[in-house]
């Protein structure tokens, strides 16, 4: 995974002006922060602790339901076991261990994060910056077949045409922004656009 | 009435099958009148489902026991405004529903198509009909609503206890009728392909029925969180349980659909992309009925399990089939106009939002099929549930959240460095200033701080474009108001899309607020004795009973008090060297501070038929937060054994509602009729000429 996103971000930065790269940058890092991000057992009290491992258990008589929603005996039976065992002092861990032990791996909400459940979480990492990187790399061929369609011979007579009636669209967009001057700057470069800028202006 | 029900559903059958054969032939020999005649055959069959439903309807009303569903979902107990509920509380009755549903929205569509879709209405009309044939053949043959019981008891069974709640008169048929109109769109556009109808015509259809589908979805989605936290009494609103995975997993595609599509109506581009996403959402809403109709994942809305797996299975892969084989068949044919010129413009940003939706979408299919991978590949069963999915779904969320506020403010083809200065200087700075307020204030957890800073910033980023429109039109001499009102009206797909964005921001907010900074203790409590909890101080005042026949239902009077922790610096400092939160007070000694500032009566009921509980809890509201009381039991003893939460900005979730349904509105309304005139003068001459 890591060479392919190093070249989709070098690409970028090889483009001049171009900070939607850093955007971009900033997005992936908050995603990994989010992922690493949670906060230390000893920070919070004993019966915070106890709610949030209740949400991490799953009711075994219950369809879907964690014991912390679930109003079942089994449920209350296993909310106090789970507070006394922490009164006790055991760890986060050791607390899940205990049910894991007893009930089996589907007593957790989420799966483990070793062995053959590993996978539960590594897949999605792998779709999420795959979904990212095809998306950067389809808008770069798309820009790769519009630039040899231009070196070709020029747009077509279809396209230009197209182009005249987006005229009225962005003339409308500039009365929207009223920002004549920002959107001008941005459409000097297109001939074809510069009257409709007028247009708004006026 | 059984027999008036069958009958109608055995003729819904026969004429979708002869307007689905009919259309085709009459297409394929050029007979113009069997079309017409076939159309009209669809037409018809909203009338046999209108009259099958009334049948059953009716059945409910008069309380004939002899058929076997009516038997199953009321008694004479039951109000009678309940009728409408039982009528979709169970399986046949939901299927006929949704059939219901379909047949209605099929029919307006069809009769409201526009004239430039002429050549390929037989297409579109082709699969309106074999997907109504499906449902009058599930109902006719494997689950008829009409099914006679032997012997007629004297009374029914009642109705699931859960779902007499005013919120289920709304969030099943809003959420069953989302679903099945995402059909609608998919018919339109996939007639297009078949009749080889490339152009862009089908746009501003499929997108004007998307929208009304997804806005219905996403309502009834909201409804439905609403209702799970004020009545299901287990704290929060969002399970992330199968069967609302399966119906957020449409919804997100269609987002994604809804935003895309404007890139093809303004651009002509997308066109390929576009046809993938609606294949692609209107496969998973077959996948969720199959979910919903007895799947194979265990969920806690079992209300419609049914043993129909199978036959919703095959329709499920027909569709698949169906989808992709079309898809891959048209594929050469459809181009985008143009081609992309730059990675920093609203069509890229757009691109990037689509597949970060995909993700979340296909994360969340992961999650939802990895038990069953587990299952066959190692036979170890494994639960996925809300831990998982909060951790693997936020952060991409909030990355949505992210380019909701950077996609709008770049403009269309190619956006220079000094406009992107202008636009992002001022978000990017309050959402630092948001930040940096909050580490300020002392707030702890990091990742919920930056949430709150890309909330600001997409906040400041579509308040900024309403600020530069609005003094623009200020200046050429609108009023303030008016010149809102303008800018909005003048372009109501963009700026209905804006209204909406901020509901999501509201929602954004209550979802951070009750995930990171939810505070919870529990207690029991004898009359006259109060819990505390952070500032809170709730008395046990009373205690009322209000059994039926069919229940045991008990309520509690509570007075919650606003307190100063400095009358209770013993009892906290007390607690906390036990590790608690909260802790209980034994005598109800008010002390200089403390304030009356709400009533609460958290209800819990035990309905003896069903083997089940219900409980209602007991909310004290407000836009800062709610104090969120669960009276899990009564005890033996007299006392009232509670769950206790204080849920940060959940106010916000509700309040996004409306903001949701108006946005949704805007965006939907169609063009004034000044603006509208000549280009239906247009089509006219277009279709004319096709002719």
């Amino acid at each position: 995974m890591a060479p392919r996103l190093s070249f989709a971000v070098i690409e970028q930065c090889a483009l001049p002006a171009n900070p939607i790269t850093a955007i971009l940058v900033a997005l992936l890092l908050s995603v990994l922060f989010a992922l690493s991000g949670c906060i230390r057992e000893s920070d919070i009290t004993l019966e915070q602790r106890a709610h949030q491992l209740a949400g991490e258990l799953m009711c075994p008589i219950c369809d879907g339901q964690t014991i912390d929603g679930s109003n079942a005996q089994i449920a209350i039976d296993m909310r106090l076991k789970v507070r006394d065992l922490l009164d006790e002092g055991s760890t986060n861990a050791e607390v899940k261990d205990y049910f894991v032990l007893r009930y089996g791996q589907d007593i957790l909400a989420a799966p483990e994060r070793s062995g053959f459940s590993l996978l539960a979480w590594i897949v999605p990492v792998f779709i999420v910056l795959g979904g990212v990187v095809i998306a950067l790399l389809s808008i770069k061929s798309m820009r790769r077949s519009g630039l040899e369609a231009q070196s070709a011979g020029g747009t077509s007579t279809v396209v230009k045409q197209k182009q005249n009636d987006l005229s009225d669209y962005l003339a409308h967009v500039d009365r929207d922004l009223s920002v004549g001057s920002a959107i001008k700057s941005d459409e000097s470069n297109k001939s074809g656009d510069a009257p409709s800028s007028e247009k708004a202006k006026s | 009435m059984a027999d008036l029900g069958v009958m109608a559903l055995l003729l819904g059958l026969a004429l979708s099958a002869y307007s689905a054969i009919g259309v085709v032939i009459g297409e394929k020999i050029g007979m113009a009148a069997l079309v017409v005649s076939a159309r009209r055959a669809l037409y018809m069959t909203t009338v046999t489902a209108i009259v099958a439903s009334g049948a059953l309807i009716n059945a409910f009303v008069q309380n004939d026991f002899s058929i076997a569903y009516v038997a199953d979902h009321s008694n004479t107990l039951m109000d009678r405004a309940f009728v409408w509920v039982a009528f979709y509380a169970g399986n046949e009755g939901s299927l006929l529903y949704i059939l219901l549903a379909l047949s209605v929205i099929s029919a307006i569509s069809v009769w409201f198509a526009p004239k430039r879709l002429a050549r390929s209405m037989p297409w579109t009309i082709a699969i309106l009909a074999i997907i109504q044939l499906f449902y009058f053949g599930v109902l006719t043959f494997f689950a008829s609503p009409f099914e006679l019981l032997d012997t007629v008891p004297l009374d029914g069974r009642g109705i699931n206890p859960l779902l007499t709640h005013p919120g289920m008169f709304s969030h099943p048929p809003l959420l069953m009728g989302g679903l099945i109109s995402i059909t609608i769109p998919f018919a339109f556009v996939s007639g297009a392909l078949i009749a080889g109808n490339y152009g862009d015509d089908w746009v501003d259809v499929a997108r004007v029925s998307a929208i009304i589908g997804w806005g219905v979805l996403g309502t009834g989605m909201l409804l439905g969180a609403w209702w799970a936290y004020t009545i299901l009494g287990w704290g929060g609103y969002w399970a992330w349980d199968p069967i609302e995975n399966v119906a957020l997993m449409p919804w997100l595609v269609m987002t994604a659909f809804l935003h895309s599509i404007m890139v093809q109506k303004r651009r002509g581009m997308f066109r390929l992309w576009n046809v993938a996403l609606l294949n692609i959402a209107f496969v998973l809403a077959q996948l969720g009925m199959f979910i919903n109709r007895g799947g194979p994942v265990v969920s806690v809305h079992s209300f419609a399990a049914s043993t129909l797996g199978a036959i919703f299975l095959s329709f499920m892969l027909a569709s698949l089939v169906f989808a992709f084989a079309l898809f891959l068949w048209r594929m050469p044919q459809l181009k985008s106009d143009r081609a992309m010129e730059s990675f920093v413009s609203r069509e890229a940003s757009f691109l990037i939002n689509n597949f970060l939706f995909l993700a979340v979408m296909v994360v969340t299919l992961w999650g939802v099929l990895f038990p069953l991978f587990s299952d066959l590949a190692r036979d170890v069963s494994v639960s996925v549930s809300a831990p998982y999915f909060d951790r693997v779904n936020g952060p991409v969320l909030l990355g949505i959240v992210v380019m909701m506020g950077i996609g709008p403010l770049l403009p269309w083809r190619k956006a220079s460095a000094r406009s992107m200065k202008q636009w992002f200087v001022w978000p990017t700075v309050v959402g630092m200033i948001a930040i940096g307020v909050l580490i300020a204030l002392g707030v702890e957890r990091p990742v919920a701080i930056f949430a709150f800073g890309v909330v600001a910033f997409v906040a400041t980023a579509i308040g900024e474009e309403w600020w530069r429109g609005t003094v623009g039109r200020h200046r050429s001499g609108d009023n303030w108001a008016l010149a809102w009102w303008r800018l909005v009206n003048g372009n109501r797909p963009r700026h209905g899309g804006y209204i909406v964005h901020i509901s999501i921001l509201m929602l954004a907010l209550g979802i951070i607020g009750t995930n990171f900074y939810q505070q919870r203790t529990d207690g029991a409590l004898a009359l006259g004795e109060s819990l505390v909890i952070d500032n809170y101080r709730i008395e046990y005042v009373d205690a009322h009973d209000s059994s039926r026949p069919d229940r045991i239902a008990q309520w509690a009077e509570m007075t919650i008090y606003r307190i100063d922790p400095d009358d209770y610096k013993q009892e906290i400092s007390f607690a906390k060297a036990k590790g608690s939160l909260g802790f209980t007070l034994k005598d109800s000694r008010i002390r200089p501070n403390d304030e009356v500032i709400d009533t609460i009566e958290p209800w819990h009921g035990f309905y003896i038929d069903f083997n089940m509980a219900s409980v209602r809890s007991g909310i004290s509201s407000t836009v800062v937060e709610d104090l969120y009381v669960i009276p899990r039991d009564f005890l033996a003893d007299g006392r009232v054994s509670l769950a206790v939460s204080i849920n940060p900005l959940a106010w916000w979730l509700w309040a996004s509602g409306p903001f949701f349904i108006l946005g949704t509105m805007v965006a939907l309304w169609p063009q004034a009729a000044v603006e509208r005139r000549p280009a239906r003068k247009r089509l006219i001459g277009e279709s004319e000429g096709e002719i």
